[in-house]
């Protein structure tokens, strides 16, 4: 049976020496075969390790093309990740603006609705003094409004967050107030380098140049009532200049809700584009469960059919010693 | 004409020469697991004829010994694969010990720790987070640990290519006295060849000089020789002589920049050692030349990341004011002076947080466009013309494509290896069934000889008895 087993060799010439020829046979064929069994153990334990962990590249040189874009695609994953967290962060802050224009908006309206009263030539002296009083108090709710902070950051001082930006000196009449930051305006980067506002200089909301001045506008609102009379032409101009003023808060205030419609834009964006990245990382780093179980059950049945093969030629008497001797 | 007695001779010298051949089944059979051994088959020789007048009669057989079942041309093929083969296997066991520092990253939270790309990404993104608010505190304390993290793993990574360099370097040495001591046995062996059989295979001692040749074909590449006589010659395979027949040269090991090189004679014959194949081929393309190229990317990426972080954070204003000068600089990194070195000395040298300059020179503490730059650093070509992340992916695509490619070298070889020792066995191995087919034929003719010395011997006693049965038995 073994020698029909073999293929036909190439036959030796030992004839003359009398013993006949023989078959090229190694006789040491078993130990190749415990070679192929050591290999079918070793992609069983690779397999194994496999499913165990649940990754197909353990190693680099299992898929160096698909470890090297690994290495992007998280790259990628976490940037959005970091992105999503900085937006959080963000969108406080521009809320926190957002907001504090609105109330000064409101304040405003408040001030003009108080000078045209006062303008219509119908108050006495003290009532017109009061209205002084009264945009006085508005100036104050605006210039602490101007000097909003977040988390210890004044978000209207430009670059210059470290101090309260506005200040007012009565030292002069009308009164002055001035700005103390700078132009400075920060921007978030996103991954795709588009680039989103975080803040607008508090001198181009509050200090506009001519009758775009908020600030320039009450002090002389309040300059004019001081006295309690009235000088009806120029308070009506500077009513006016208030009224300016406001329409310009309003519009720098588009700058900061346009920024928070972008973030918000961005996120989903970003968002979208990580459940895709990591469905692809996914992809490519995780192990085809059926088909690695499929390649265990191929490699398991492999191993019994060399054990059984081995285990036969070990019980059989594979030498003609052992049938000589019978 | 043929006599009774010679007759008798021819038997008697059948049944020695059987002897002698069962002598040699019986070599086979002890020998069947000794190493190196190669079966022999007995040699006949039919006696000259005797002519006596015009007849010619035959005058039996003589055992003349032994031959060893060999050839020489595939044993040197076999050593050849084998140096191959070794030499390939010996730096994939090196590469491997080498790609375990870059297992990928499978992506879940768990596994990212100690990997570079994603210390990298977390670095750079740490930056990107600082825009947000610049004179945050807790932000820039995530910078720097980042940092660390980062100057971490790749220094981690350093010093364990760099330990890894040494160990190998240690193995290679070692080699060095292994193949001394078989190269002397083998100038031995040839004298004592060249002695013995001069002009014919010999056997036992040729057993051993081969057995020592394949120990040294998994050394060192080598080419053999053969000279007159049956001596034989062994070079490297660049052609430095190590067996002259009876002369052996040693290699000698000496320390030149602080790693092993290997001399014969005095000339350093290291590089052709490396590229020869063998363990020490192995070792040696592993020590020069696979762990150099990677610590080389890895110092590249350290230089690059260290310098260009150091540079734009100089260029920035920090939290206090205050922007980096030549005496004073804002280093985040320890700033490398040179490329070579990198890696290992990366480190993060910056304690206080509020020294990072999120702010452009000249802004104010809130200004973040310096944050700004330093994030975009993450998509900038600082590396060699590339990102740090694309080079980064590059290195581990091209370290695990040649770690891929010398596994299928390595299994290639060892197929041909195996094919050629199946080969070579199928010559060389005793096979007991052989032996037991060519016992038993030699029994067979034993018998039949001793019966014809038998019925030889009562013809004999008859004629010498004249037909009288009882006289001589």
């Amino acid at each position: 049976m073994l020698v029909e087993a073999q293929p036909i060799g190439e036959s030796r010439v030992a004839g003359e020496r009398g013993l006949g020829e023989k078959m090229r046979v190694d006789p040491t064929y078993i130990s190749n075969m415990v070679g192929s069994l050591d290999q079918t153990q070793s992609s069983e334990q690779q397999l194994s390790a496999e499913l165990s962990s649940g990754i197909s590249i353990t190693s680099l040189s299992q898929n160096p093309v698909g470890a090297g874009e690994n290495v992007l695609l998280l790259n990628q994953i976490q940037q959005d990740d970091s992105f999503t967290r900085s937006s959080n962060l963000v969108t406080g802050q521009l809320q926190v603006a957002d907001s504090a224009l609105g109330s000064v908006v409101t304040e405003l309206t408040q001030a003009i609705s108080l000078a045209t009263s006062a303008n219509n030539g119908t108050m006495n002296a003290g009532d017109v003094k009061s209205i002084a009083n009264q945009i006085s108090g508005v100036l104050n709710e605006v210039q602490s409004l101007a000097n909003t902070s977040y988390e210890g950051q004044f978000i209207f001082a430009g670059g210059k967050t470290a101090a309260a930006p506005f200040s007012t000196s009565t030292a002069t009449t009308p009164a002055v107030t001035s700005y103390g930051g700078d132009d400075d305006v920060n921007y978030l980067e996103l991954p795709n380098g588009q680039k989103i506002e975080l803040n607008v200089p508090g001198d181009k909301i509050f200090l506009g140049a001519g009758t775009n001045s908020v600030f320039g506008a009450l002090n002389a609102l309040v300059a004019d009532y001081s006295t309690g009379t009235v000088n009806t032409g120029q308070a009506a101009n500077d009513t006016a200049a208030l009224n300016t003023a406001l329409n310009y808060v309003s519009q720098q205030r588009v700058t900061i809700d346009n920024s928070i419609t972008q973030l918000t834009a961005a996120s989903g964006a970003v968002t979208n584009e990580q459940t895709q990245l990591t469905a692809a990382q996914t992809d490519l780093m995780q192990a085809d469960i059926p088909t690695i179980s499929t390649q265990l059950s191929q490699a398991e049945t492999q191993q019994t059919a060399l054990e059984d093969v081995i285990a036969e030629l070990e019980s059989a008497s594979n030498n003609l010693f052992m049938k000589l001797r019978g | 004409m043929g006599t009774i007695s010679s007759a008798l001779s021819i038997a008697t010298g059948a049944l020695d020469a059987d002897q002698e051949g069962l002598n040699v089944v019986a070599n086979n059979v002890a020998n069947a697991n000794t190493p190196g051994y190669t079966e022999e088959k007995p040699d006949w020789q039919e006696n000259a004829p005797i002519t006596v007048g015009k007849v010619q009669v035959g005058d039996g057989v003589t055992e003349t010994g032994a031959t060893s079942q060999r050839d020489r041309v595939l044993e040197r093929r076999l050593d050849q694969q084998q140096q191959l083969a070794s030499a390939s296997s010996t730096r994939l066991t090196a590469l491997n010990d080498i790609q375990a520092l870059f297992t990928p990253d499978s992506g879940s939270s768990s596994s990212t720790a100690g990997d570079i790309g994603s210390d990298i990404t977390s670095f750079f993104d740490s930056f990107s987070s600082l825009e947000t608010n610049a004179t945050n505190n807790a932000l820039r304390e995530q910078v720097l640990s980042s940092a660390s993290t980062l100057a971490g793993d790749i220094s981690g990574a350093a010093s364990s290519l760099n330990a890894q360099s040494a160990a190998i370097d240690q193995e290679a040495s070692g080699v060095a006295s292994q193949v001394n001591s078989l190269t002397s046995a083998i100038a031995q062996l040839n004298l004592e060849i060249e002695s013995s059989s001069p002009d014919a295979d010999a056997g036992t001692l040729e057993d051993q000089r081969q057995l020592d040749l394949s120990k040294l074909s998994q050394l060192i590449g080598i080419n053999q020789v053969t000279t007159e006589n049956n001596g034989l010659s062994i070079t490297t395979t660049w052609g430095q002589l190590l067996v002259s027949e009876g002369q052996c040269m040693q290699l000698t090991t000496g320390t030149v920049n602080g790693v092993t090189d290997f001399f014969l004679g005095g000339t350093d014959i290291t590089l052709q050692l490396a590229a020869g194949g063998g363990q020490l081929g192995g070792y040696l393309t592993a020590r020069d030349v696979d762990i150099p190229g990677a610590l080389a990317s890895l110092d590249q990426l350290a230089y690059s990341i260290s310098t260009s972080v150091n540079a734009q954070n100089n260029s920035g204003t920090d939290l206090t004011g205050a922007t980096g000068t030549v005496a004073n600089p804002l280093n985040i990194f320890n700033e490398p002076a040179q490329v070579a070195g990198s890696a290992a000395a990366m480190k993060v040298t910056m304690t206080d947080p509020s020294q990072i300059a999120a702010a452009a020179a000249g802004g104010g503490t809130g200004d973040n466009s310096n944050a700004v730059a330093m994030a975009n650093l993450a998509s900038g070509l600082i590396v060699n013309g590339q990102t740090t992340i694309n080079y980064y992916s590059n290195f581990v695509s091209t370290l695990g494509a040649t770690v891929s490619e010398v596994q299928t070298e390595n299994t290639a070889q060892n197929a041909s290896v195996t094919q050629l020792q199946t080969e070579n066995n199928a010559l060389s191995s005793v096979n007991l069934n052989d032996e037991a087919s060519a016992m038993s034929m030699l029994e067979n003719s034993y018998q039949a000889a001793s019966q014809v010395f038998t019925l030889l011997n009562t013809i004999m006693a008859a004629a010498l008895n004249l037909g009288d049965q009882t006289a001589v038995a």
